[in-house]
């Protein structure tokens, strides 16, 4: 069981193992590592700090957890000990555990004491006694308290002579022991939360702040500590869990393992080869390191505590766990390069948003993602602290004490050596340990795949360097048709990755039947559901960060990843997984030459015997056992031996089985597996093949089709090498895509983690194959597979004449291919009904849905009344019903302006809503036309991009909605190509007409779920009356995380399914991302219900809706509300042309093109007449079912069934989960209550408003002066909405109201800050400064008492300016990483960034006049960016694929940068900047100017004036 | 591809009307190769292609506009010719503004010209000599009889043969081509387009058995004997008559005797009513009755045997005729008057023994019918009268009495005395199937070929079932 203590089993779809946590952590350290009770005090008043990032229980006492981990006061615990009459010399070594018991079962609890003692005793020590830990459960929530386990201290005698690096060894194998013992003997509730002779943790249900009231032992003065940690998390779920509160014995963690699984199966396949130096005996007692259950949090410090008890220092197993991007960084050394690269064969990254704070005993560090995904902050005192957190301000530190104020960047950390007493940065850290071992000797035996490749010998046949299989005509159709390619996969998948080295793009969903429900087999890859981020971490831009990303893979064993020096020599490397042919025979010579290859065929009988799939597996499993013990070491898995009398094991079985088979035998690290596959095509089919366990993969067959393809001079004057190579590069771009979008940036930590959701395959064939896999509806099982392949293979291996291949049909209909639930017929019918108002014409088009073969869940369901019909009188009317109908959200700019005015006006006329989509609405909808019309979408669209969102946009709604994901492609980011790009909505983004515009994968606020929650408030502050909702995708999970959405503070959660969504997307994300709404709703319902939070919560769903029976079906499932995409196109006359991304749309609705729109036919009647035909039919089928309103049968899944048990070939179809009615937690009711939206806590701007109200309505200038610190947030929000509300920009000046502060202000400083507001801090800000600014300006500098150098220091936070359209800001500092991400209009001068800088912008201008990080400006559209380059190396931080980057040479724009360079010595007083403008004539020389490709054409003021005198260079 | 807008429509060259009406020689020319490839990159390749749509053979028409636009035309080919059996002579003679063309998305912009391209696409295979003959590599032993050698004889019988059937196919006439040799003209449909098919059939191994005409020699029972399965593809050849008075006068004629005689005449054969000019048009004023695609056929035949007036009287409006609005046009551009909105309601003669007259009734349109047609409805006192040489009736088509030709009385008939058939377009007779016109009534070449293709897969199936049950 997954499970491990106290948690509740698995009821419906809620699954424990899916929950996320998020959180606020940090340390204190003593750099002289001497303790001092300061340090404790302080990190107990950073906790303080640190509340909302942590979230309250739905009983609004309990908290999801926090802790404090310190040096054990050995001073405090020997008066103890010596109290309670134990004699303890005064230098006496001792350990104490402390340990949660069960509390309220005393005969576990008698068992669990009686196995910690023997444990104990057994390893030699004494055990001085127990102490029940003193606690105050007043503080704590109910929950919490139903759940508190016995707290209870173990006092552990030392030996003298041992000294305590021994001692701290053996109790960390006395805990592992302890732990297993009592898993053995199934005690529940026991937990160790540490065990040392040097720390202790103190932590739990509650609180941040109720830590020293919940333990009055910490307000002790004798607790003295060198160094703290502490941490408050924020979970999705609201299960009480005291073992899952942090700090854990090693680190503390804030952020999400997005590659847990495969971290933890990799990790158990090592665990049969341990050997360390120092662990050596005990070996046995340390597995599996990681025990079932653990969080993903706790499985990463598991694991780095193994790495440290065995030996490494602390900074060294950070660096396994969680490296930095190496291999693509110019400013790596190559000595760090080597040692990066060794620490990559032995571990493969634990990937994710990870700020981590950590101790091994002499070590406290702190470390940062590869990616940079979570803040951490820092300030060095000159009393020699370090103080570290996730935000600066957590501890008050006076501005004079500051020596520095820093960041980690990505992948960064830093340490103090308790032992040495030293700080050590970044770069030094990593100096020491590349040095300490000759790295590069230690790599220098691994075999590069390219050197094989070149040395290798010409083969026959072999043109152009490039060897691609070659059939005859007949065995290539032969083949492809047993491999199940159509014509349509061949020319509309293949032939355009060949042409374009990319994916094809398609637009409008997907309408084709689930795999599981299809009557065609479509290959066992289908069944297969991409996983995705949403909320509770980042997808990644696989585009513009590629940086980041690696698909190198590496072959050979590894034997023992704990030794000194691991064995590389059989270690070969290739910078990709997708291994063309030649590649792959060339790797099989050499390694064939040298014993350690084995062919092992993936076929099985064709003859039809029963069981012949099973016995062909059991074959190749044996096979490859065999070959390992032979001495092979890589598995060459093939079906190429397939033919009229065998048949292929489809590859993902097999690759699967045979994973899972080396895993179970702890194999897997001591082999690669390499496939050859006929049935890999596309890129989904490639993602599913590594993610369960190939190592490579050779798609030999699509190769095959391209040689012939290319034959056949289908790709003009290209060579075949250049043919393969493009489709391997759009293979490998779609294999980063795919793992980007769960924020997964490493292929080796993708590979066998299993990133799916099975939507169709049989439980047990799951259970045994792809062990992990989500598989909820069980499904296909071996069985039904055979059959398919069978029949497959008997028309491809058929005597006589090849038959031709398929036409397909699963992308566009065809009339011999896969039904699609838009067909011809019914369009026109709906089209004919929506025209003429005729009710009866739309039961037409509804009886033809209901004709049609199952496609979606719904199909194979059905209801089970449990009354009598009523009256359809009795049943409310189609006007009550019609408003909970949802235009969902197409942008302006997808829809062309008459579709997306259409649509708003309709929605409006019936008092249902709309949704303005990503991309802006013009000021003049906001008003009713003067004939009456609405145009003005009552919900309004906050996407990634954040095109034209503005204090103005946001306070023009009723609704306001955080699109998180959306169906076609959710994790994905979009672009609109510069040809959409009209005058008109380059107006509405803030954009320059005719340039492309980027939205990006994640919002780039939204890295983890307590940043949903200060998006949420900032929104809610805002606009102080609009709702908010966050539009997510289903997926196995999401239920938890919508859990999390709920405790944000949101007022609605919208389930979108796979089918749905309008835009255009790489055809493998519209196809295999993403799960139906039925799933995703139902969970989300369940987990929500059982949460007790259901009831603040609205439910909207959408994907696919097309009848008043799918709403029905829709509310029982837990829907309250319905959004009708497709359909409400199709009523304006969409007829599923499908080519929305190529602006030709004929009808007028998905085009720019002012001639196209001419043929725009819709009209708001239409929309009307659709939205009541809806209503009418739910009215009927509630009157039928007896319900006199729909509220009555929200979440009723219980008046459900199924219908339909799926095909003959299924081990069995089963939707019971979707049909679960969980059990309620308190007394919250099933259905939404709320008939006001979540309040959040108030900000600074309450004070503020009730201080100057009137003189702000008056208009009167106003100046007014605040203490602020970091829990103030969102200052100036709520006050911009008054000052929208209230003025037109050009009614105030600049600086009308101006608010003058001194400290810390906490995250999103002037967000949405309309014109007319000046915020000015003396101090620092956290993250998301000048969010979406509206106009404002802001200025931030240290106090005036500061010693700081301003350009070495950092002074505002990460994602500063994130959507800002207008305004400036000026910060005497550094901001930290994403600095002026997707500004689109503020001005800016800042002192130094990180990594990421000015990424997506598109408007505005950008001075940093110092350092930047990596990858600035990338893809940067518009806007201007100079940089102060005084040290050189700028050049190579850019990512110049859309920017070009120049000395000044246009005395225009040299003026505008000296302007703002002049404004902003003069706002901050920076010396800085006055040293710059003081000498102008040398500094000018130093600057770069970052301008975008596509604006060079369009500039008003050219880059090179004719007569520019050039500076003189430094 | 997605051009539509950018690219004007555009037909292959149509040869001035004043040049056409001079020969019987088709009136279409061809594309030229890049005309053919513009024209499809028009092609929006829809998600829901309502062009396979509206095809009564589904066929794969994006698929192949695509290759031909990026000039593949061998797999062009070879998709059109995947679901069609004749894609050179749908690409003539289908009314595609009703069909294909008529559903195309984009025909606002003018659709896509669908049927030139597919008939260049099968032009150039034929000169490529990409047409192969489909001899099946193994017999399969089984032999099937086809009654009929048009349209959907002939695709059921392409598609026996390929599965291995030993096919013979009877027609009472002596040549291959049903209609499509005698009943469509010349200027629509050249001879030899038929004949090289009928070659291709041949050289597959089809044989022929022409002037059988079964139930008068040959007996059906017969038939029945000699195969394991039997195909009626008779078509329908009797003409529906109008009982007006006066239809007995000379100079009033049956459109398919008609078309037939003029067929005959421009294979060059002796054709005895043609001689003696009962069934020629020349200098002669003609009035032909009916509104559907055979009575176009007439009216432009009448034009090139140099009629002096051809008119065209029907008794509903342009927007509610049968026939393709393109046949129309043409028509009409080769100088024929076409009078809507009346009906003939006698034939006079002032000498007595032929037509020299014809009294027409006004006509309005009444409300519209269960099938959304609207019916005429006459005028009052809205009668006049108009000169005629010559009438010719193309009223429609119905079946002979089969089970009385055939001597098979076991043969059901449906109410409008097409035979009738199951699901499996099986007869009420074990073994014995139908398709086509025969079954569906008279209708289009397009449907008898997807028919006869429908036909020609049942009777595999029912051949492999009897298989299977004697093994």
């Amino acid at each position: 069981m997954k499970t491990m203590a106290g948690y509740e089993d698995m009821v419906g779809l809620y699954h424990p193992e899916d929950e996320h946590d998020a959180c606020g952590v940090g340390l204190i350290a003593a750099i002289d590592g001497k303790p001092r009770r300061q340090v404790v005090e302080l990190g107990i008043e950073a906790l303080r700090s640190v509340w909302h990032r942590g979230a309250v229980n739905a009983d609004g006492k309990t908290g999801d957890g926090a802790g404090i981990h310190l040096e054990l006061p050995k001073v405090f615990f020997r008066d103890y000990l010596q109290r309670v009459g134990n004699a303890v010399e005064e230098d006496a070594s001792f350990a104490v555990g402390m340990i949660f018991l069960p509390r309220k079962d005393f005969a576990a609890q008698e068992e669990a004491r009686l196995v910690v003692e023997t444990e104990i005793i057994r390893f030699g020590y004494g055990i001085y006694c127990w102490r029940q830990v003193p606690i105050n459960t007043e503080v704590i929530g109910e929950s919490a308290n139903a759940s508190c386990p016995e707290i209870t201290q173990i006092f552990i005698a030392g030996k003298a002579d041992e000294d305590e690096e021994s001692f701290e060894k053996n109790l960390y194998i006395i805990r592992r022991r302890i732990e297993n013992e009592i898993r053995e003997r199934h005690i529940q509730n026991f937990y160790v939360c540490s065990l040392s002779a040097r720390n202790i943790i103190y932590k739990g249900l509650f609180l941040a702040e109720q830590l020293t009231t919940f333990y009055p032992d910490l307000n002790d003065r004798r607790f003295a500590s060198s160094y703290c940690i502490f941490h408050q998390r924020f979970s999705t779920n609201t299960n009480p869990a005291w073992h899952l509160a942090q700090p854990f014995r090693t680190l503390a963690h804030n952020g999400e393992i997005n590659t847990l699984r495969g971290n933890i199966n990799w990790m158990s396949s090592y665990e049969a080869s341990f050997g360390s130096r120092v662990l050596g005996e005990y070996a046995d007692d340390l597995i599996p390191v990681v025990p079932p259950g653990t969080s993903d949090t706790g499985a990463l410090d598991s694991v780095m505590e193994l790495f440290v008890r065995s030996g490494k220092s602390l900074p060294m197993a950070k660096l396994l766990m969680i490296p930095p991007a190496w291999s693509l960084d110019p400013a790596v050394p190559e000595m760090h390069k080597k040692f990066f690269e060794y620490c990559n064969c032995l571990v493969s990254p634990w990937d994710g948003p990870a700020a981590i704070a950590a101790t091994d005993g002499r070590w406290v560090l702190a470390g940062m993602d590869r990616g940079g995904l979570r803040p951490v902050r820092y300030a060095v005192t000159d009393s020699g602290l370090l103080v570290l957190g996730s935000e600066t301000g957590m501890v008050p530190v006076k501005g004079a004490e500051v020596l520095e104020r820093g960041r980690l960047g990505p992948g960064e950390m830093i340490a103090v050596d308790l032992k040495r007493g030293k700080l050590l940065k970044d770069f030094e850290l990593k100096d020491a340990l590349a040095s300490e071992h000759p790295y590069a000797e230690w790599v220098q035996p691994i075999v590069r795949l390219q050197e094989i490749m070149q040395g290798r010998p010409q083969k026959e046949g072999e043109k152009e360097g490039a060897f691609a299989p070659v059939f005859s005509d007949t065995e290539l159709a032969r083949r492809q048709l047993a491999a199940g390619y159509t014509l349509e996969e061949i020319e509309t998948i293949l032939l355009p990755m060949v042409r374009d080295g990319k994916e094809a793009i398609g637009s409008m969903g997907d309408d084709t039947p689930l795999a599981v429900l299809s009557g065609r087999y479509r290959g066992l890859h289908h069944y297969f559901r991409q996983h995705f981020s949403q909320v509770t971490n980042p997808p990644i831009d696989p585009l513009r960060e590629y940086r980041v990303m690696s698909l190198i893979t590496r072959f050979g064993p590894i034997e023992n990843i704990l030794g000194e020096q691991a064995d590389l020599s059989e270690i070969m490397h290739a910078d990709t997984p997708i291994l063309l042919t030649a590649e792959y025979e060339a790797m099989r010579a050499h390694l064939e030459e040298r014993g350690k290859a084995a062919m092992v065929d993936a076929l099985f009988d064709a003859d039809g015997s029963p069981d012949a799939l099973r016995r062909g597996i059991d074959t190749m499993l044996a096979a490859a056992d065999a070959a390992l013990s032979r001495g092979a070491h890589t598995i060459f898995i093939t079906d190429e031996n397939a033919g009229p009398n065998h048949c292929a094991i489809p590859m993902v079985l097999a690759a699967g089985a045979l994973h899972t088979h080396m895993v179970r035998t702890s194999m897997r690290k001591k082999m690669s597996l390499i496939a050859r596959s006929s049935a890999t095509l596309d890129v989904h089919s490639l993602a599913v093949l590594i993610g369960v366990g190939a190592t490579a993969v050779n798609p030999y067959l699509a190769e095959a089709s391209v040689a012939a393809a290319h034959g056949k001079k289908l790709f003009g004057d290209i060579s075949l090498e250049t043919a393969l190579e493009n489709y391997r590069s759009a293979l490998a771009g779609g294999l980063l895509k795919i793992m980007s979008k769960m924020g997964i940036s490493v292929v080796s930590s993708y590979r066998g983690g299993r990133n799916f959701d099975a939507i169709g395959l049989s439980r047990s064939l799951v259970a045994e194959f792809f062990p992990g896999l989500i598989s909820r509806i069980s499904g296909i099982g071996l069985r039904g597979l055979e059959n398919h392949v069978l029949a497959g293979h008997r028309i491809a291996w058929h005597e006589g004449k090849v038959a031709p291949l398929p036409v397909g049909g699963y992308y566009k209909y065809r009339a011999q291919g896969e039904p699609h639930a838009w067909e011809g017929e019914l369009i026109h019918v709906l089209q004919t009904a929506c025209a003429t108002g005729s009710f009866k014409q739309y039961k037409r088009f509804a009886q033809g849905v209901y004709a049609q073969a199952p496609i979606n869940l719904r199909d194979v369901m059905d209801f089970r009344p449990d009354r009598g019909p009523v009256p359809l009188d009795w049943v409310e009317s189609v006007s009550s019903l019609r408003k909970r109908f949802i235009a969902p959200a197409m942008s302006l700019g997808a829809l062309s302006p008459e579709a997306h005015e259409t649509l708003a006006v309709a929605m409006n006329r019936i008092g249902a809503a709309s949704n303005s989509g990503e991309g802006g609405e013009g000021p003049e909808r906001y008003k009713p036309y003067a004939n009456g019309d609405n145009a003005n979408s009552s919900i309004k669209q906050v996407a990634s991009g954040r095109f034209g969102v503005t204090a103005e946009y946001l306070n023009n709604c009723r609704e306001i909605q955080i699109k998180v994901a959306q169906g076609a492609k959710p994790g994905e980011g979009g672009q609109l190509p510069g040809f959409k790009v009209t005058v008109e909505i380059a107006r509405l983004r803030h954009a320059t007409p005719g340039v492309s515009l980027i939205s990006p994968p994640p919002h780039h606020d939204i890295y983890s779920i307590e940043d949903l929650a200060q998006l949420i408030y900032d929104l809610k502050q805002i606009n102080p009356d609009a709702i908010v909702s966050v539009k997510l995708v289903a997926q196995s999970g999401i239920g938890t995380i919508a859990s999390g959405v709920a405790k944000a503070f949101a007022d609605k959660i919208i389930i979108a399914g796979h089918v749905g969504g309008t835009g255009a997307s790489p055809y493998s994300s519209i196809k295999h991302a993403g799960a139906p709404w039925e799933m995703g709703l139902a969970e989300t319902h369940q987990v929500l219900t059982l949460n007790g939070l259901r009831h603040r919560v609205k439910l909207q769903t959408d994907g696919g809706l097309k009848t008043g029976r799918d709403i029905v079906i829709a509310a029982m499932l837990g829907a309250e509300e319905y959004a009708i995409g497709t359909m409400s196109l199709v009523a304006m006359g969409c007829i599923l042309v499908r080519q929305c991304h190529s602006n030709t749309c004929p009808v007028g609705i998905c085009t720019q093109d002012e001639k196209l729109r001419k043929h725009f036919d819709g009209s708001v009647e239409k929309v009307v007449n659709l939205m009541s035909f809806l209503a009418e039919e739910v009215r009927e089928i509630l009157a039928e079912l007896g319900f006199k309103t729909l509220d009555e049968i929200v979440g009723r899944s219980d008046l459900l069934r199924q219908v339909h048990q799926g095909g003959a070939d299924l081990d069995s179809l089963d939707l019971g989960p979707l049909f679960t009615q969980v059990a309620r937690r308190g007394d919250g009711p099933s259905i939404c209550t709320m008939t006001q939206r979540n309040e959040v806590a108030p900000s600074l701007d309450e004070t503020i408003i009730k201080d100057a109200k009137e003189m702000i309505l008056r208009g009167e200038k106003i100046q007014l002066s605040y203490a602020v610190q970091n829990t103030h947030r969102s200052i100036g929000t709520r006050l911009s909405s008054l000052i929208v509300r209230s003025f037109r920009p050009e009614e105030l000046q600049a600086d009308h109201f101006t608010l003058c502060l001194r400290g810390s202000a906490g995250q999103s400083l002037g967000a949405f800050a309309a014109h007319g507001l000046r915020i000015e801090v003396a101090g620092d800000a956290n993250d998301y400064v000048g969010k979406g600014l509206s106009g404002a300006t802001i200025v931030v500098a240290p106090p005036p008492s500061s010693r700081l150098v301003t350009k070495d220091n950092t002074i505002i936070g990460n994602t500063v300016l994130y959507g800002a359209t207008s305004g400036k800001l000026f910060a005497a500092g550094q901001a930290g990483e994403r600095f002026a991400v997707r500004n689109s209009g503020a001005k800016v001068v800042i002192e130094g960034c990180g990594s990421n800088g000015c990424e997506y912008m598109t408007g505005g201008v950008a001075v940093i006049l110092g350092a930047v990080g990596n990858n600035f400006a990338a893809g940067m559209t518009g806007g201007m960016a100079f940089v102060y380059d005084e040290e050189g190396g700028f050049p190579q931080r850019v990512n110049d694929e859309s920017v070009v980057l120049q000395r000044l040479a246009s005395s225009h724009w040299e003026g505008i940068l000296r302007d703002l360079v002049e404004e902003h010595a003069r706002e901050t007083g920076s010396l800085h900047a006055q040293n710059i403008v003081g000498q102008w004539d040398y500094t000018r020389g130093h600057f770069w100017q970052v301008c975008p490709k596509e604006l060079l054409d369009k500039l008003e003021h050219p880059l090179e004036d004719a007569g520019y005198k050039v500076a003189k260079r430094a | 591809m997605q051009k539509y807008h950018k690219t004007e429509q555009k037909y292959p060259e149509l040869r001035p009307s004043r040049q056409r009406v001079k020969d019987f020689d088709e009136v279409y020319g061809e594309f030229r190769p890049e005309n053919a490839q513009t024209q499809s990159e028009r092609c929006l390749q829809c998600g829901v292609p309502f062009c396979q749509v509206h095809c009564p053979l589904h066929n794969n028409i994006p698929d192949w506009l695509r290759l031909t636009a990026e000039g593949r035309l061998r797999d062009a080919y070879e998709m059109a010719s995947r679901t069609n059996t004749f894609p050179e002579i749908c690409g003539r003679i289908c009314p595609q503004d009703r069909l294909c063309e008529g559903g195309c998305v984009v025909k606002d912009f003018g659709a896509i010209t669908i049927g030139s391209v597919e008939k260049y696409i099968t032009e150039t295979a034929w000169q490529e000599g990409w047409v192969e003959t489909f001899a099946p590599e193994r017999e399969n032993g089984y032999s099937v009889g086809i009654i009929g050698a048009g349209p959907a004889g002939l695709a059921a019988a392409e598609q026996l043969r390929r599965s291995g059937c030993e096919v013979h196919v009877y027609d009472r006439y002596d040549r291959v081509g049903g209609l499509l040799i005698y009943g469509i003209p010349n200027f629509k449909l050249e001879k030899e387009v038929v004949a090289r098919r009928e070659k291709q059939y041949r050289d597959s191994g089809i044989q022929f058995h022409l002037e059988a005409d079964i139930g008068n020699g040959l007996s059906f029972a017969e038939l029945r004997g000699r195969h394991d399965a039997v195909l009626i593809a008779t078509g329908v050849y009797k003409a529906r008559d109008a009982k007006l008075p006066g239809s007995d006068l000379g100079g009033i004629v049956e459109a398919l005797d008609y078309l037939i005689a003029s067929n005959k005449h421009g294979l060059g054969e002796k054709v005895e009513r043609f001689a003696n000019g009962e069934l020629n048009a020349k200098g002669k004023k003609v009035i032909v009755i009916g509104g559907g695609d055979t009575a176009m056929d007439c009216v432009r035949t009448a034009v090139r045997q140099g009629a002096t007036k051809v008119t065209c009287l029907y008794r509903r409006d342009r927007e509610n005729m049968p026939g393709s609005a393109k046949e129309v046009l043409r028509a009409e551009e080769e100088g024929v008057e076409f009078v809507w909105l009346s009906a003939p309601e006698e034939f006079r003669s002032q000498k007595g023994k032929r037509v020299d007259e014809i009294r027409v009734c006004k006509m309005r349109l009444g409300p519209a019918d269960a099938s959304g047609r609207r019916s005429p409805v006459p005028i009052e006192d809205g009668a006049f009268g108009m000169d005629a040489d010559l009438v010719i009736k193309a009223l429609g088509f119905e079946p002979e009495d089969l089970p009385v030709a055939f001597n098979e009385m076991q043969l059901q008939l449906s109410q409008w005395g097409t035979l009738k058939v199951n699901r499996q377009m099986m007869t009420s007779l074990d073994g014995v199937f139908a398709a086509g016109d025969i079954v569906r009534g008279a209708s289009l070449v397009v449907w008898a070929i997807a028919d006869g293709r429908e036909a020609a897969s049942e009777i595999m199936k029912y051949i492999e079932e009897k298989q299977r049950r004697a093994a």
